[in-house]
């Protein structure tokens, strides 16, 4: 044989060793879980209920566009507002949003600030802090007052449009927040 | 050389900064959610009232939709001359037709009675008006419904919403009047205010 033989039969019989040297390589090994769980994510959220008008003898009044105000007359607008909030470090503030100022009656009439009250705390002011346990109604209420002053024929026929007025939920970022 | 390489990396630091800066505000963008009252719009009402005269049945507002007052001329019954001692009798039913939502309650108020206009008249002293609220035109000439009246002209009626009364006038002529006068007319103006009450 030549050597061009003997080097081919050489290299062949390494490869073998090679591939059956691979079994050496099985040793002992376990895999496992991390068990982590899941991630679940909290929830925020604000809904707006049915609004009632009332007149100032106390009368709900069933559709505000087919009622007219007399001077001496106070409506009060009354609605229930559901906030969820969920989470362990969920915390948010309820705001009012615009005003509706009673242009169309000048000095005649007055709309007030809208409030917020819950069971829990009383009033809920701008920079009230609301946690889940505060979950559940807040009421707002909203009042049109037709001063009892008003003179001669004035802010006859006048309309003041308060669907301007809305509320916000907004969460806070919880202290150890990421920039993220 | 050394102060250029520091000025900058100090004005790297600073972009540095100001990015980092421009990051942090996206986080401020946490859960929120608005909702709207929906509380819909306020109308006033309208203060209208109207006259009718309680004999032609002739009626208006008493505020022209120019907004200035409106004159009304009243019939009398009985129609003709007025002899001394005698009266002579008139009545305005006045309606409240607001629109009011709620309760809407006026009173109508007669003011002193005007006898001749801004001249006046020779007949003035011996005229006498007297005004009383009714339901009816009918009880206008029953001369013992202004038995105690007032004979200044003044008089009150209320009015509920949506409902009506009646102002009924009796106008005598005193029977001390002088021959002189006789066959003289005038006019007799009486205002009348209305309030919400």
């Amino acid at each position: 044989m030549n050597k061009m033989v003997k080097g081919a039969i050489a290299t062949g019989v390494g490869v073998i060793l090679l591939a059956g040297g691979g079994g050496t390589l099985a040793t002992w090994n376990q895999a496992n879980t991390a068990s982590m769980g899941s991630v679940v994510a909290g929830d925020l959220n604000l809904a707006a209920g049915a609004g009632v008008w009332t007149n100032a003898a106390g009368t709900a009044i069933p559709k505000i566009a087919d009622y007219k105000v007399v001077p001496g007359d106070t409506l009060t607008y009354t609605q229930p507002l559901t906030v969820t909030l969920t989470g362990n470090l969920m915390t948010a503030k309820l705001a009012v949003t615009g005003a509706s100022a009673a242009s169309g009656f000048g000095d005649n009439a007055v709309v007030s600030a809208t409030t917020l009250t819950n069971s829990k705390n009383g009033k809920v002011l701008a920079d009230t802090v609301l946690v889940p346990a505060d979950s559940g109604v807040v009421t707002a209420s909203t009042t049109f007052t037709f001063k009892k002053s008003t003179t001669s024929t004035d802010a006859t026929k006048a309309t003041v449009d308060l669907s301007g007025i809305g509320y916000k939920l907004e969460q806070q970022a919880p202290v150890s927040s990421n920039n993220q | 050389m050394q102060s250029t390489r520091a000025l900058k990396a100090t004005g790297l630091v600073l972009v540095a900064v100001l990015l980092g800066l421009l990051t942090v505000q996206g986080s401020y963008a946490l859960w929120n959610k608005s909702a709207s009252t929906n509380a819909g719009t306020v109308q006033a009402a309208e203060f209208r009232v109207s006259l009718t005269d309680t004999i032609t049945n002739q009626a208006t507002d008493m505020t022209l939709d120019d907004g200035t007052a409106a004159s009304f001329s009243l019939s009398t019954t009985p129609s003709g001359v007025v002899v001394p001692g005698q009266s002579s009798y008139a009545g305005v039913q006045l309606g409240n037709a607001t629109n009011a939502g709620g309760e809407f309650t006026i009173r109508a108020s007669t003011g002193a009675p005007v006898v001749g206009g801004n001249t006046g008249s020779p007949l003035a002293p011996y005229l006498s008006v007297k005004v009383v609220a009714a339901s009816s035109l009918s009880q206008c000439s029953q001369a013992a419904l202004y038995a105690t009246a007032p004979s200044n002209g003044t008089g009150t009626l209320d009015i509920a919403k949506a409902a009506t009364g009646v102002l009924c006038f009796q106008i005598s002529l005193a029977a001390t009047m002088p021959a002189s006068l006789t066959g003289q007319s005038t006019r007799i103006a009486v205002p009348i205010i209305v309030n919400q009450l």
